[in-house]
């Protein structure tokens, strides 16, 4: 009988504990409304560039969804020893969608362990920026940065800075470090051996690269399918550079939106698949993974530089099999971004420098003592790591992309440009959503499960019922 | 002796059968924990290129090199804070489980019916309606980051408390615990000494599902703990995957066999109630 | 010890207090949350609770949210899905199951091994739902992978087989590993409850000279009752919010044809547009539908159990005061 008046002893407790961190909930809630009047406080003189009063708090909370972000801070603080904050990391994978609710609760609750800066990827970026979650986030100007001068002088990719504005002020608020602007990657054994050279310029020729249009790269179809190529692995492949070549993104004025450019999406898709012009493997699954070896047999890859880093060297194969070297960059026929990471700060943080120092490091330092050139030239962490395109054009300039991969090429003689297509405009914040069921629409007709008004049909119900998008 | 001669011939080649099954059943249930072993011995793109793959390669060294120094997994203390979490929510779930369902069986009270049929009923609430205002509340008390979230919860089990009690009918005579009561036993005392041992084959069954259930569970833990050192293993193993530019998957499958290892343990030490089958009917008479 | 009538009804409310108290703060309370939101037009990632108005105050009908998920196609087609996928994986499942826990707790047959497979035949449910659905994946994989491969060299199809456009395979599929991941649980499950029979029922049969065959039919199936009933409805619960394996083998496609009612509810709240106030009506709904469900079964099955145990309890208490004031009497006259 002891023993039970102790449990119940211990569960009072519990309840206690419960009902007493309530009540200090809601303390917390009178300091958010402080916070709240300091915010009005800073709105009325945004505008102008201030230098913010010295921080209040030497501790940053920094949320983010992979090690990247947390890993250059690590690096800038053993760069900088002057550097006091404090950096506790929250990482949250976005496995299982975890990474949104998470930071939108921590966001919403506010107090001393909101985040002061945080992380979004291109897929849900357009929340944090522009959509539901863009109140939360402070201005880089309000941050104490000279943004106009600074995104002028670093030649920031425009659709970097597009994707960033915040359209109910238009003032910046995040940007990113990397430029995901695509090419066409392909194998210089295959072109040569369909076309006798493995010159970019003439390569890209004939797949009408930079054209704006597709019928040039139905007719190299048609010439390597004689010599037993496929041009790309599966219709994913060209997906991203359709998505992104839309004039209009999925929802205008609220309204579910599918541009004539995406509806072509289902013909040219059928066309690949009808005349055996690509190997029909869904990206990311084995079947493209064994198109990127030498006996793969498929012409190229559409992707920014991360796809080489990541993705192609990686799964080159080695030995005897592998396609290490024989790889080249041109432009593709049309123009795309895929991926890429922005960071943006909270309004209501207390750490106000230290954040601006950070963000201003990873996205809009153009020295060679800065984040994107140690990123582009692969020296981050030492010589030798993989280089990627980033977002400034002043650092690119200065920066050598010679991969051996490539054979010797400069990969940013074409990345670089190919930022230029790239086009923040047709994005909205539900695409991860809508992309995944416009691609399985596609599927069921290419397949022929379903006819193209079935599948359109199904689309538009589908994404009615789950996402509330007529 | 003579049934014996004449039941033989007619049960061996039935027996053949049940081993072929059971061979089979056993190959068909130890595969993916062999391609998962396999696979942490091989390198990403050997992954990528073929999963399935039953012969093992020569980069395990390098897998566990690439896990341990992304800084997120910590084989040691994502142990001990599964082992926390899971052990306090299963130790929780089981006791009070049997508790209330003794509750329901062996008194008469009022409410009593009314109560069991609440709990069926409450079995029916799909989880996620549960687990989106749970998550909601559990920020608002200011009690992320804290493991009594993950195993408080675990005291309110309906389900099983379903299987306790119809357990518990057949096994748990009350002649019993009226020769308790009339030896002058207290009851929480007689709960303790005499129908939990009762249970033990149940409590060990359900435990083993319990803490396999809280050890693997990702979803709540992953919103809850935001904090480097609250991370559980399956935790660490989902940011291995959380980068969607590039996942290690040697290191990935290399972490899920670290997280399988531990429930391996478990199961098998409590696997010997489920083998050996304390028979519960022993106790009556 | 003064007692005037001995009454054990309030260690009934002792007892079960902590589950309640637990099932008030841990469960209802969110429940009752969402509830009120199913009512609400609570929807996007960063509305706050106390923002969300309810839909009549904004000119729309009070039960306008569950309306619209009861008309949605998308909804109906989750729910066929489910019921469907759940009865595929539950018939061969409970059969297997109760065959190998007949096999296993036979004393005749004596299976050699029994432990080692009872404990392996367990192990899929080890591993997470996340792994299982790669591993299918990676197994069903197009044009390139082992079970197209074998396909392809054994010569039953000509080209590889995309098994992931299909939507009869993808639900054989999630029905397949559901199966495999659950059906070592059912027999466990069952063996504890054909061990918790009592044996002396088993020799006594046995000594009447019952075979297994009847054994099983007359002895074990019946006193099963209250397990396979567990089971039955464990089950059928657990099937309606069958979730993890089709999200993570190919999240609902193709065409909505592994979309589950669950995942519906879960695509709804933490996806896209964060319609919170549709998600909890939906699943308000998956939970009457269960509960019709599980009603059903408990009148077509009959817990006649409970009503026994009613009479047994009474009749015992009552017995027991009778003892207990026979002994004080006893102990009166004695003290005197």
């Amino acid at each position: 009988m002891k023993r039970f008046i102790a449990a119940l002893l211990c569960l009072a407790m519990i309840i206690g504990c419960l009902t007493a961190c309530s009540s200090e909930e809601k303390k917390d809630e009178t300091t958010t409304t402080a916070g709240d009047t300091a915010k009005t406080d800073d709105s009325a003189s945004a505008g102008t560039v201030t230098t913010p009063a010295p921080d209040e708090k030497k501790v940053i909370n920094l949320w983010s969804f992979t090690d990247e972000i947390p890993k250059m801070v690590d690096r800038y603080k053993e760069l900088n020893p002057s550097f006091d904050y404090e950096i506790k990391t929250t990482i949250i994978a976005t496995t299982d969608g975890a990474y949104q609710p998470a930071l939108d609760a921590a966001l919403a609750a506010g107090g001393d362990d909101a985040p002061d800066m945080y992380a979004a990827e291109a897929a849900f970026i357009l929340k944090y920026s522009q959509g539901d979650a863009a109140g939360y986030a402070a201005t880089y100007k309000d941050l104490g940065i000279d943004v106009d001068k600074m995104i002028a002088d670093a030649n920031i990719s425009g659709y970097s800075v597009a994707i960033g504005t915040r359209p109910s002020d238009n003032n910046v608020v995040a940007l990113g470090y990397q430029a995901t602007g695509g090419c066409f990657i392909y194998r210089r054994s295959i072109a040569k051996d369909t076309w006798g050279t493995d010159d970019p310029k003439t390569v890209q020729d004939k797949i009408g690269g930079g054209s704006g249009s597709w019928d040039k790269f139905f007719e190299a179809a048609e010439e390597l399918k004689a010599k037993g190529y496929a041009i790309c692995s599966g219709d994913g492949d060209i997906w991203h550079a359709v998505e992104n070549s839309s004039d209009k993104g999925w929802i205008v004025d609220g309204k579910l939106y599918i541009d004539p450019k995406r509806e072509a999406f289902l013909d040219l898709s059928k066309k690949l698949k009808d005349n055996g012009y690509h190997h029909d493997t869904q990206d990311w699954q084995e079947g493209w993974f064994a198109d990127m070896k030498k006996n793969g047999g498929v012409l190229g890859f559409f992707g920014p530089a991360w796809l080489i880093n990541y993705t192609l060297g990686a799964n080159c194969g080695e030995g005897d099999d592998s396609s290490f070297g024989d790889w080249a960059v041109c432009n593709s026929p049309i123009g795309f971004f895929w991926g890429g990471t922005w960071v943006l700060a909270n309004k209501d943080t207390k750490a106000k420098n230290g954040v601006a120092e950070l963000i201003k490091w990873i996205t809009l330092d153009c020295s060679k003592t800065g984040l994107q050139y140690y990123w582009a030239n692969g020296t981050l962490n030492g010589e030798g790591g993989t280089k990627d395109s980033v977002a400034s054009g002043t650092v690119m300039d200065m920066s050598d992309g010679k991969l051996d991969f490539l054979g010797g090429q400069n990969m940013f003689d074409y990345f670089v440009p190919a930022n230029a297509y790239a086009n923040g405009k047709n994005l909205t914040q539900y695409d991860e959503s809508i992309n995944s069921l416009w691609r399985d629409a596609v599927r069921a007709y290419t397949g022929g499960t379903a006819t193209r008004e079935e599948a359109i049909a199904n689309f538009k119900q589908t994404v009615k019922d789950s996402l509330g998008i007529e | 002796m003579d049934t014996n001669i004449k039941v033989f011939p007619r049960f061996q080649p039935f027996k053949v059968i049940i081993y072929i099954v059971c061979i089979f059943l056993a190959a068909l249930s130890l595969f993916p924990f062999i391609i998962m072993i396999v696979n942490s011995t091989r390198s990403t793109p050997e992954i990528q290129g073929t999963a399935v793959s039953l012969i093992p390669s020569s980069y395990l060294a390098r897998n566990y090199t690439i896990l341990t120094s992304k800084d997120i997994f910590d084989p040691i203390r994502g142990f001990v804070n599964s082992i926390i979490i899971s052990t306090g929510a299963t130790l929780c779930s089981v006791y009070f489980s049997t508790l209330t369902a003794y509750a329901i069986v062996v008194y008469e009270w009022k409410a009593r019916r009314g109560f069991f049929t609440f709990i069926m009923a409450i079995m029916m609430i799909p989880g996620v309606v549960v687990s989106i205002g749970f998550y909601k509340m559990v920020y608002a008390v200011g009690l992320a980051n804290n493991f009594l979230p993950l195993i408080i919860p675990g005291i309110a089990a309906p389900a099983m408390v379903f299987f306790m009690r119809q357990y518990m009918i057949p096994a748990l005579p009350l002649e019993i615990i009226q020769s308790a009561r009339i030896d002058g036993a207290g009851e929480f005392y007689t709960f303790n000494k005499i129908a939990l041992p009762i249970m033990k084959p149940a409590i060990a069954t359900q435990g083993i599902m319990a803490f396999v259930g809280n050890w693997n569970n990702l979803f709540m833990p992953l919103i809850l703990l935001t904090q480097k050192k609250m991370y559980t293993m399956p935790i660490m193993v989902s940011l291995l995957k959380g980068d969607i530019y590039k996942v290690e998957y040697g290191s990935v499958y290399l972490g899920l066999t670290l997280t399988v290892l531990p429930l391996f343990v478990v199961y098998f030490l409590l696997s010997k109630y489920i083998i050996a089958g304390i028979a519960v009917g022993s106790v009556k008479g | 010890m003064k007692r005037k009538r001995v009454s054990y009804a309030k260690y009934g409310y002792l007892f079960s207090l902590p589950f309640v108290v637990t099932f008030l703060v841990c469960t209802l309370y969110p429940i009752v949350y969402t509830g009120i939101i199913g009512f609400t037009n609570l929807k996007g990632s960063t509305m706050a609770f106390t923002d969300a108005k309810f839909l009549p105050s904004l000119g729309q009908g009070l039960w306008d949210n569950f309306v619209d998920t009861l008309k949605a196609p998308t909804f109906h087609t989750a729910l066929l899905n489910t019921v469907k996928m759940w009865i595929i994986n539950f018939i061969p499942q409970i059969t297997l199951a109760l065959i190998l826990a007949a096999w296993f707790t036979n004393n005749q047959k004596k299976i050699k091994a029994q432990g080692f497979f009872k404990v392996v035949f367990y192990l899929p449910n080890i591993i997470t739902a996340a792994t299982i659905g790669i591993l299918f994946a990676n197994l069903f994989a197009y044009p390139k992978g082992p079970i197209n491969d074998i396909l392809l060299q054994l010569g039953f199809i000509d080209n590889p087989y995309d098994f992931s456009r299909s939507a009869t395979a993808s639900q054989l599929n999630v029905s397949f590993m559901q199966f495999w991941t659950w059906y070592g649980n059912t027999m466990i499950v069952l063996i504890a409850g054909i061990l918790g029979i009592n044996p002396e029922m088993y020799e006594a049969a046995e000594i009447d000279g019952a075979n297994g065959n009847q054994q099983f039919f007359y002895i074990t199936i019946p006193n099963l009752k209250t397990m396979l009933l567990y089971t039955l409805v464990t089950s059928l619960i657990g099937g309606m919010q069958m979730f993890d394996i089709p999200r993570v083998f190919q999240n609902g496609l193709p065409q909505n044809a592994t979309l589950t009612a669950t995942l519906y509810i879960y695509t709804q709240a933490f996806s896209g547009t964060y319609q919170y106030n549709k998600a909890a009506a939906a699943s308000l709904v998956v939970f009457v539908i269960i509960s019709i469900f599980s009603a059903l079964l408990f009148v077509v099955l009959k817990d006649k159990d409970e009503a026994k145990l009613h009479k047994i309890i009474k009749q015992q208490e009552r017995e027991y005061r009778k003892k207990v004031k026979l002994a004080k009497q006893q102990l009166l006259k004695e003290g005197r």
